[in-house]
């Protein structure tokens, strides 16, 4: 499929053009720059209905403002490794790249959790966590259901 | 005494809750000084986010923390401010041994400045002010 339909999410096409939008978002090097703190997941949720039977995990090594790579991970025993985790449903992270929900806004109404990493250092670095999610939007993407 | 956070019945549904209580348990593991911070707080603080259509109330029983959803009770305290400003809250940069807001700070400046815009909101008598500095000290993550 090309980039102008759009890349399947979530897939491992998908995930590696993350990958291009988080290092070319010039906003995020600039935040990130002091982040030194690992590798950030963002899982969808398990959803039969649309296809997806398994947790899936897009895991970003992100260092200094620089993504270094990613992968799609299948299950939450995959990111048991990763620093910080954040879990949503299907829709939820559809709203976060299609630009209507803030996910810093969006884990302080419990639309996005973070279940694993320290929250502090997520609040320290607030505007690098959002402009390393927000990247998502410059990902052509073609959604589910 | 350790301290102890814990969430109301049906707080927990409360992602605001959820995300302040899950704050103080990690703050509190990593900072000593906070640990005694919180041993002396005694009160409760309300916070209002009207955006995100969600109040809940702290209450601070000298190392109880105790976080119900929505306004519980009469608070000592009321912040009443958008979810951006609640977070750029605990992001204001505090002096080293007072650990008092520091009006030169960058974030401490824009909050001020939001507060005179009445972007946010902070209602306390006078005699709750030690609660609400310790409240800062508390809830900072710089």
């Amino acid at each position: 499929m090309s980039s102008e339909e759009g890349f399947d999410f979530p897939s491992d096409a998908w995930t590696a053009a993350f990958k291009d939008a988080v290092n070319g978002n010039e906003r995020y090097r600039e935040a990130g720059k002091p982040w030194i703190h690992g590798a950030v997941a963002m899982v969808v949720s398990a959803d039969p209905a649309l296809g997806l039977e398994h947790d899936m995990g897009m895991i970003l090594d992100v260092d200094q403002g620089v993504c270094r790579g990613t992968s799609l991970v299948k299950g939450m025993d995959a990111v048991a490794e990763t620093p910080f985790v954040i879990v949503a449903p299907y829709a939820r992270w559809r709203q976060v790249i299609e630009g209507e929900l803030d996910p810093i806004k969006g884990m302080m109404e419990g639309k996005l959790k973070l279940t694993q990493g320290n929250l502090p250092i997520m609040i320290r670095y607030v505007e690098s966590s959002r402009e390393l999610v927000t990247s998502a939007a410059h990902v052509p993407t073609r959604f589910r259901g | 005494m350790e301290p102890s956070i814990v969430l109301a019945p049906g707080a927990s549904e409360s992602g605001l809750c959820s995300m302040l209580a899950t704050l103080i348990r990690q703050t509190l593991d990593e900072d000593a000084i906070k640990k005694k911070v919180v041993g002396r707080m005694i009160g409760r603080i309300a916070i209002v986010a009207p955006d995100l259509d969600q109040s809940l109330t702290l209450l601070f029983e000298g190392g109880r923390v105790e976080l119900y959803a929505g306004i519980v009770g009469i608070p000592d305290i009321t912040v009443r401010a958008n979810a951006e400003w609640i977070m750029k809250m605990s992001l204001i940069e505090t002096t080293p041994r007072l650990h008092l807001p520091d009006p030169r700070g960058k974030v401490a400046r824009e909050v001020f400045g939001a507060s005179r815009a009445g972007e946010i909101e902070v209602h306390a008598s006078p005699a709750s002010v030690p609660l609400l500095l310790r409240f800062t000290h508390l809830m900072s993550v710089v």
